[in-house]
């Protein structure tokens, strides 16, 4: 999924990776029951290993789960004294736009007045969770929770730089979410790279397992009991249909786990790094043509459009045979 | 909704004052006497009011009277009424028996009288000049009733009902009304519990408001304290109708062993027999109602129906003269006979007879709905719906109305394509996948049916497939809950999508072809085909069309056939409508169907032709069989009888009830010892080899499902042996005898799903590519929604380089709408360039690209289309 400005992606002009740091916190909440606590458990380990595949280093993954005795990557338990513990530890290591939060929650959640998740111990609430991330209020922050009736959570960590990822659009649907199941997967599968450029966004993962949700349950023949939403404009009004290109959407399109880091001798040719420049400004008109796509012919929209992906394409040849990677 | 209150303090109020001893006893035998015709004991009122009659009570006189009435001897009861000078109970017994004229004079008397049962009087006369046609005299006269009742005027239990009465007819005009009728039917009732005819008009008007449920309980609160009321007994028999419920005949019956001369009940058990084809019966049913009273309307109504499936125009005209002068500006007889003629079919009379309904009464709500839906039924869209806006905005009570009028605002959502003779509808979401495989379907069925049948259908002929099955059923009965897949009007179609059921529950292809057969059937005998008939043939037709199409035998129909409980051939169209246990409908249609074949057999194919052309000019199955066929009923039967004991006699001889064979085995070793002792019962067989494959010991399995495969090859259900069998082979590496079960499983029942992957998946590993390729073909006639069934046809059809295929699979994945719509883009490409369709290649390269610029594959394919274009000069 491509950033309408490209914020950090490959504008790499013999400049430095501006690739940053991302940290994850995965927490798999309270099974209650052995299949709930397996499930949790699988999907968090899941994504954990596809953060590390995608080079994540893993000691910025912190995965808690029931029973770390199970798994050496299971950091601690999942309570709330733990959550409030790794994200202790983590300030001062993310801040500013360079690095980013991912925190992952998975399990069973609560809402009666106040939306929770529910942990060994105290649950954890959103407006517990919301003071706890308030000492990164400079870096760029997603909060994914993935639990049932995790609604609630959303206009209550709702801010301006944060992503807000819920399973459900309230607390009202509270039947158990497969959502967590196919966002790990969009990270280690190969269908959620629905841009072709080689990285998986928020947005990306967010929409693969939204669909993969909505055809589990045409193809169950069931009504669709979850209903995914996304905030990233701070308005705490979330959308279940987020745009790369304006309103929510924007941010999380911007966001990804890998660190997109380019090799140095890729960096250094300064040739490459030419057509690296060329490539990003011809990705810029792309999505600029398309942008005013409405207000045009349609036989001229496709004759400009064919000019530049054309182009395009030969420039993303001549990056491979000069031995670089598109992406 | 409301309930019914009940009879509490049921006391009739004979206005008790001080009296001497004798006239104690006079009003203590009267009482009596009320208490039995209350109680329904009529006998008993009858004499014990003749006693008192004898006396000289008038009030026995009146009660007398209502005796003879609510018992159908109208005669003696004008007799009495006359003398005794009861003017208002002489004119309701002389409408009873339709002599309106009369009626007329004897309201004008209780009226001059100036009595206390004037208001009576005074709206009965009213009602006089409705029938008459003098709407506006009559709503004036209507509409003093509402001043009366603000009056004050209106004090007793009649009176109030008949300002209810009042307000029911105004609400002809302003549907609220119906609601102050309401209201003050309860306030006559609670005046007197015991005004019986209150109670029943109540149940009427909840009848006429679509209202089964209240009305039931009303006629249910009277039968709870007068057991034999025939105007109840007729009230909930209608309402059984109304419920769909077989209970209505035994009502009806019921209630005329009370009344014999309860002409609207004796019209309502003709209309019974109509629906269930016994013309003859009807006929005669609603003539013994006319000769109780000739102004019958339902009796009127089921006679034109009569006459209008015996194809006597003649005489149907006669009789619309006739009634039209009885009633000239009254469109009930219209909208009834309406109504019967869409329940047989009749789309196009439907229409023609509603359309005089509302031309002599402009505010027949009821009218214009019927009118409006077999519009619609015609695929005259727009007309039907306008009539359809002009009934609710009269009677927005009636639910058949407001449902279609609410899948009307569907339909407009549903995406509409022309395609040969057809337009093609379906739900947007779904439409571009469907027509991907409907369009060329609807043609190829057209095509055959067309040369099966020597005519063609007018055009274009409109195919509706329903994404929910509750619209289907809307657009088919006005309401959800319709068990059928799909329904015919002629010259229109309207099924249940495959989306509208569970992947696997039904063929949409044979389906869709079963219902254009109807089409023709219908054209070719002008709406008068059979039920038995047409859905025989149908089903014959799908079986024509592909192995595995169309309903099947199966172990419960061979047990109907050994236990005598099929329909015999005379009466299998009461199979369809009145089924004597649950599976009969199930069990007539493959019935009818072995009928066709077994005419087929016989005559060739060019019988069914001949059958229709006799059933166009009105015969009767009788009458055609012996014209076309040279047998008779009974003949047919026999012969079909042999036909099924040629054809499965060996299957016929393994099926039995009884044995254990035939419920669950308690444990696997009961099974086992079952199977045991009964070698040759195919469901002791069946039920040992399920039992242990479940198990997974599939080895030990194997044998007894061979053994019921040998008992009763014919069979390919779900369960079927050929299904374990086929598992079992493909398990053990057997591909080929895997392959072979699956393919006579498939060719016995095409819908198996899961059966077809299979087999596609066995073909393809054996390489054969034709055969994986049609296996898969065929699933997408069960369920074509599976996106990664097409990704494997079309990359089976590209490695058979049938590039045509492989881009409408394609473009299939495309309109699933993937996560993934670059690549599916893509994929399209591809297809399009292997096929040299470099254009559409461009097209869909662009689009992939446009979503995914740094698509590398996609990159190279737009680079290899531009220089292929180049090269032939067009880029």
């Amino acid at each position: 999924m491509r950033g309408a400005a490209v914020a950090c992606g490959l504008v790499l002009a013999a400049a430095a990776p501006c690739a940053g740091q991302t940290h994850l916190v995965i927490v798999s909440g309270l099974g209650g029951d052995p299949q709930y606590t397996e499930a949790f458990y699988q999907w968090g380990a899941a994504l954990a290993d596809a953060a590390s595949k995608l080079g994540v280093p893993d000691t910025n993954i912190f995965f808690l789960a029931e029973n770390p005795e199970r798994d050496r990557r299971i950091a601690g338990a999942p309570t709330r004294e733990e959550v409030a513990r790794v994200l202790s530890r983590l300030e001062g290591k993310v801040q500013g736009q360079r690095s980013a939060l991912w925190i992952v929650l998975i399990g069973h959640g609560s809402d009666r007045g106040e939306p929770r998740l529910s942990l060994p111990g105290p649950d954890l609430s959103a407006r517990e969770l919301g003071q706890m991330l308030e000492r990164f209020s400079g870096a760029r922050v997603a909060v994914i929770n993935t639990a049932s009736a995790s609604g609630g959570f959303l206009p209550v960590l709702s801010r301006s730089g944060r992503v807000v990822v819920t399973a459900t659009r309230s607390g009202f649907e509270q039947n158990q979410t497969l959502f967590p199941k196919f966002f790990s997967e969009a990270f280690s599968g190969t269908g959620a790279d629905l841009d072709k450029d080689g990285r998986i966004s928020l947005l990306e993962a967010f929409v693969y397992a939204r669909e993969s949700v909505r055809r589990y349950y045409e193809a169950d023949q069931r009504l669709l009991t979850e209903h995914a939403m996304l905030d990233d404009d701070g308005d705490g009004a979330g959308t279940d249909q987020p745009s790369e290109s304006e309103g929510d959407g924007v941010l999380a399109a911007r966001m990804f786990l890998d660190a997109g880091v380019l090799p140095e001798a890729m960096v250094a040719d300064a040739e490459l790094a030419a057509l690296l420049a060329r490539k990003d400004s011809l990705e810029a008109r792309i999505a600029e043509l398309r942008s005013v796509r409405g207000a045009m012919a349609q036989g001229e929209y496709e004759k400009r459009l064919e000019e530049l992906l054309v182009e395009l394409a030969l420039v993303d040849r001549a990056i491979r045979e000069r031995g670089g990677r598109d992406r | 909704m409301r309930k019914a209150t009940g009879f509490a303090g049921m006391v009739v109020a004979l206005g008790l004052t001080a009296a001497a001893p004798g006239a104690l006893a006079s009003q203590s035998r009267l009482d009596s006497a009320w208490q039995f015709l209350a109680r329904g004991r009529y006998g008993d009122a009858e004499d014990a009011f003749r006693r008192e009659m004898e006396r000289g009570s008038r009030e026995a006189a009146r009660g007398l009277v209502l005796t003879l009435r609510e018992v159908g001897r109208y005669p003696e009861a004008a007799s009495v009424a006359r003398r005794a000078e009861l003017w208002l109970l002489l004119g309701r017994v002389l409408l009873d028996q339709g002599r309106t004229d009369q009626a007329d004079s004897a309201f004008r008397q209780a009226l001059n009288q100036g009595r206390a049962d004037s208001l009576q009087a005074e709206l009965q006369l009213a009602v006089l000049e409705l029938e008459r046609g003098n709407h506006a005299v009559a709503m004036g006269l209507f509409d003093r009733f509402v001043d009366f009742y603000n009056r004050g005027l209106a004090r007793t239990s009649e009176d109030l009902a008949a300002v209810a009465a009042a307000a029911r007819f105004l609400g002809r005009s302003d549907p609220q009304l119906f609601k102050d009728a309401l209201r003050v039917y309860d306030e006559a009732i609670a005046a007197d519990s015991g005004n019986t005819a209150a109670w029943l008009e109540l149940g009427e008007m909840f009848l006429e408001k679509f209202n089964g449920t209240d009305a039931r309980a009303t006629f249910e609160a009277l039968l709870r304290r007068n057991p034999r009321q025939p105007g109840a007994l007729y009230g909930l028999a209608r309402v059984a109708r109304f419920e769909g419920s077989r209970e209505a005949e035994g009502l009806v019956r019921r209630s005329l062993e009370v009344n014999p001369n309860l002409a609207r009940a004796r019209a309502l058990l003709a209309e019974i027999l109509l629906d269930r084809g016994s013309l003859d019966d009807a006929r005669v049913e609603a003539g013994r109602a006319l000769s109780v009273n000739p102004r019958e309307v339902d009796a009127l109504a089921v006679l034109g129906a009569v006459l209008l499936f015996s194809g006597d125009e003649t005489g149907l005209e006669a009789l619309e003269r006739q009634v039209t002068a009885l009633y000239p500006r009254d469109a009930r007889f219209y909208a009834r006979l309406a109504e019967i003629a869409a329940r047989s079919r009749r789309y196009d009379r439907a229409v023609a007879l509603a359309s005089k309904g509302v031309q002599l009464d402009p505010q027949a709500w009821r009218a214009y709905a019927v009118l409006g839906i077999n519009q619609l039924r015609l695929g005259q869209m727009a007309e039907g719906r306008a009539n359809l806006e002009r009934a609710f905005a009269g009677d927005p009570y009636d639910p058949w109305t407001k449902n279609t009028l609410d899948l009307l605002d569907v339909l407009d959502r549903y995406s509409v394509r022309d395609a040969g003779r057809f337009r093609l509808a379906a739900d947007s979401s779904e439409a571009e996948l469907l027509y991907l495989y409907l369009a060329d379907l609807a043609i190829e069925a057209y095509d055959s049916l067309r040369a099966r049948y020597g005519a063609d259908l007018p055009v274009p002929v409109r195919v509706e497939l329903y994404s929910r099955h509750a619209d289907f059923s809307v657009r088919t009965v006005g309401l959800v809950g319709l068990g059928a897949l799909g329904a015919s009007f002629g010259p229109v179609i309207a099924m249940d999508g495959p989306s509208a059921r569970p992947a696997g529950e039904f063929h949409w292809a044979s389906t869709f072809w079963h219902e254009l057969a109807h089409s023709f059937h219908l054209r070719l005998s002008e709406y008068r085909v059979p039920r038995w008939f047409t859905e025989g043939l149908a089903v014959y037709e799908e079986r024509r069309a592909r192995p595995g199409w169309g309903a099947n035998v199966t172990p419960d129909f061979l047990l109907a056939f050994k236990e005598g409980r099929l329909r015999r051939v005379g009466e299998l169209d009461r199979g369809f409508v009145e089924p004597e246990y649950p599976e009969q409908v199930l069990h007539s249609y493959y019935q009818a169907s072995l009928i066709c074949e077994l005419l087929a057999a016989k005559h060739g194919p060019e019988v069914f032709r001949r059958m229709l052309g006799g059933f166009r000019a009105g015969k009767s199955t009788e009458v055609v069989l012996r014209e076309v066929a040279g047998t008779d009923l009974a003949g047919l039967q026999r012969e079909f009888e042999q036909y099924v004991r040629t054809r499965f006699g060996l299957a016929l001889s393994s099926i039995s009830a009884g044995g254990g064979a035939d419920r669950p085995a308690r444990s696997p070793a009961e099974a086992i010892a079952v199977a045991a002792s009964r070698p040759g019962d195919f469901l002791a067989q069946l039920a040992a080899g399920k039992v242990l494959w479940d198990r997974g010991e599939k080895g030990r399995a194997e044998g007894y499902l061979l053994r019921a495969r040998e008992l009763f090859p014919q069979y390919g259900g779900k369960d079927s042996p050929y299904w374990y069998l086929a598992r079992l082979y493909r398990e053990r590496g057997e591909l080929e005898r895997a392959a072979s079960e699956l393919g006579r499983l498939t060719e016995l029942d095409a819908s198996h799903y899961e059966a077809w992957l299979e087999l596609a998946a066995i073909k393809e590993t054996l390489g054969d590519l034709r055969g994986a390729i049609s296996a898969l073909e065929q699933a997408l006639y069960v369920y074509p929604f599976e996106a990664h069934v097409h990704v494997k046809l079309a990359e089976l059809a590209a490695r058979a380089g049938d590039w045509g295929r492989a881009i409408r699979e394609r473009r299939a994945v495309v309109a699933l709408g993937p996560t993934d719509m670059a690549e599916a883009e893509y994929q399209l490409a591809r297809a399009y360039f292997e096929a040299g369709e470099v254009e559409a290649a461009r097209r869909a390269v662009l689009r992939a690209l446009e979503r995914a610029p740094s698509f590398r594959e996609a990159q190279e394919l737009l680079l290899a289309i531009r220089a292929a274009r180049r090269e032939d000069g067009s880029g």
